[in-house]
């Protein structure tokens, strides 16, 4: 097992793996910016480098001065966190070079599931089900043509792209120009890389993930499947649940199975996520996540797995600690995201300083926040100030238990989804379960919208 | 709120303001901005300014410039080791932060003399860790 960890991260995930690390008796490093210099994450880890000024692209993307801390802490590994490097081959290849452990996959599955249009190939040629579309297409005359063979809608997608950036949804032709120009600028300025490709849209589909953990030993797991079809308009992931609901158990299997196959064909380790467009009985690949995600504590609470330690771990040379035949999935997990936005304007994010801050507690919640009453939220990074996860022994008593559990949370001072989700919880459509992707833009918001008092 | 915002981010600045040789210390953050001076204007420097300055006091220009390094590395001083007090002319190296094997050079940046020297020979920095503060 490793001595020391450096978490080259902020916010709840740095201190999620801060307190992973301290479980299994190894020391912690945090980096922090000059903005989180008063943050949780600092506060608890065992030493702190600031590693630049408040913007992103000079301290948590800031790859020799993170690099730099590790070696002069006397770290032996790094644990990226999701976002900033987590995906970044080149860091994870850097790390290495300078005789550090990167905990997650090799740079190589790095970057061949980072690429988008790589990884639908690969998946292709292991017989995973992709949606119809294309390669790289070098223009919007070559999307087009690609349009002609498949039909519209189709959706534009960079290669490079993740969060919803660099994605337009197209449904006639003439839309088809100016959604091209407009996505590929957008993925050049978030993400450097302006290629795209094109994809089936597929109607309705809800997103259905499947959360893995292969070791160096050759063993591979599923922990079973997450619906985050509850996503806002521009496609973040709002409320997450496992496992997924109404969904028929060969859907599930196939799901379960295909993962697996998936895995194997790569020769995947560590902790990962492939994620699926589920339509009925059809089931197309989308893309892996070579991290842990945001959403992994539903998989936990369900599986009584800590998938962070798990990670340590296997990145350490242990074997999994558990087998397929020992992972069973125990009752309903859902996990709503608290986020410093105001949802009546667009989600917009809203930085400041909070005031009175309350979370819940009892039985089957759970909390992972970085925040606290009086805290500062900075301006330069994500929105995401807690998640709140719940757990019941039914899809019903877990909305019940998360419904109290909002009931009892305080946040002042910033505007937040709080609320927004709690109506969420009472719609008939979605305690009936099993609604797509598109549902919460098209039907919710704009039937809440009508509902608000002016 | 103003309670803790004085326990945790004013009152460390202020002990280090009073532990270090400056007479003034501006810090600039975000929402913040907060300016230390020494009062009776002479700090407690290792040399003692000259008559003339003394005079003038540090109000009229001889306000430490805090030099500080610009990446995370080990501080690594140039031989003969600059002195606290010492006249600096010129531009010069006074020590090089070294990271990923790179030495990064910290510069006098013009002449002065060195009021301040907070870090030891070797030692661990981060980003924005004062390293020297010099008198213009």
């Amino acid at each position: 097992m490793f001595k020391k960890v450096l978490i080259a991260n902020r916010g709840e995930i740095a201190l999620r793996i801060n307190r992973a690390a301290h479980e299994l008796g190894v020391q912690t490093v945090a980096i922090f910016s000059e903005a989180d210099r008063q943050s949780q994450h600092v506060r608890f880890a065992d030493e702190a480098y600031c590693v630049g000024p408040g913007p992103v692209m000079r301290s948590y993307l800031n790859i020799p001065n993170i690099i730099s801390a590790a070696l002069i802490s006397g770290a032996d590994a790094i644990h990226p966190g999701y976002g900033f490097l987590a995906e970044n081959a080149r860091f994870a290849e850097i790390a290495r070079d300078h005789g550090l452990v990167f905990i997650g996959p090799t740079p190589t599955v790095i970057s061949s599931m980072g690429d988008k249009a790589t990884a639908r190939r690969l998946m292709a040629e292991a017989g995973v089900p992709t949606t119809p579309g294309s390669d790289i297409v070098a223009s919007v005359d070559d999307a087009r043509a690609v349009v002609e063979k498949i039909g519209y809608p189709v959706l534009l997608k960079a290669t490079a792209g993740g969060g919803g950036k660099g994605m337009r949804a197209v449904y006639a032709a003439d839309e088809l120009e100016t959604a091209f120009a407009t996505a590929q600028a957008e993925a050049e300025a978030s993400f450097k890389d302006g290629r795209m490709y094109v994809e089936k849209l597929i109607i309705q589909p809800r997103h259905i993930e499947v959360q893995v953990l292969g070791d160096e030993h050759g063993n591979v797991v599923h922990l079973g499947e997450r619906d985050c079809s509850i996503q806002k308009p521009s496609h973040q992931k709002l409320i997450e649940e496992a496992p997924a609901p109404v969904l028929p158990e060969a859907v599930r299997e196939r799901l379960h199975a295909t993962a697996i196959a998936a895995c194997r064909a790569v020769n995947y380790t560590n902790a990962g996520t492939l994620e699926f467009l589920v339509s009925g009985e059809q089931v197309y690949f989308m893309e892996m996540n070579t991290r842990i995600q945001v959403e992994h504590p539903v998989t936990e609470m369900v599986y009584g797995v800590d998938l962070v330690k798990e990670q340590i771990r296997i990145a350490a040379g242990e074997p999994l600690t558990v087998t397929q035949a020992e992972l069973h999935p125990s009752g309903h997990a859902i996990e709503v995201r608290v986020n410093a936005e105001d949802p009546e304007h667009n989600f917009a994010p809203a930085a400041g300083t909070l005031g009175r801050v309350e979370f819940p507690g009892g039985p089957g919640v759970r909390v992972d926040t970085h925040v606290y009453g009086g805290a500062t939220i900075p301006p330069y990074y994500d929105s995401m100030i807690a998640k709140i996860i719940a757990h019941g022994a039914t899809r019903e008593a877990a909305i019940a238990r998360m419904e109290r559990a909002l009931s009892e949370t305080r946040i002042e001072g910033v505007k937040t989804t709080i609320d927004f989700c709690r109506d969420v919880l009472r719609d008939p459509a979605f305690r009936a379960a099993g609604v797509g992707v598109e549902w919460l833009k098209t039907d919710f918001m704009p039937g809440r919208h009508a509902a608000l008092p002016v | 709120m103003f309670d803790e915002t004085i326990a945790r981010r004013v009152r460390p600045l202020a002990e280090a303001f009073r532990d270090a040789a400056l007479v003034r210390l501006t810090v600039h953050e975000d929402d913040f901005e907060l300016e230390f001076r020494r009062a009776g204007g002479a700090a407690p420097v290792a040399a003692a300014p000259a008559a003339g300055e003394t005079a003038t006091g540090p109000a009229n220009g001889s306000v430490p410039e805090v030099l500080t390094s610009d990446v995370v590395g080990i501080v690594r001083f140039m031989r003969p080791a600059a002195v606290e007090g010492q006249r600096l002319d010129g531009d010069r190296d006074l020590a090089f932060v070294e990271a990923l094997g790179i030495r990064n050079p910290v510069r006098s940046r013009g002449s002065g003399t060195l009021s301040a020297v907070f870090v030891t020979d070797g030692q661990p920095v981060e980003y924005g860790q004062p390293l020297f503060a010099i008198e213009r």
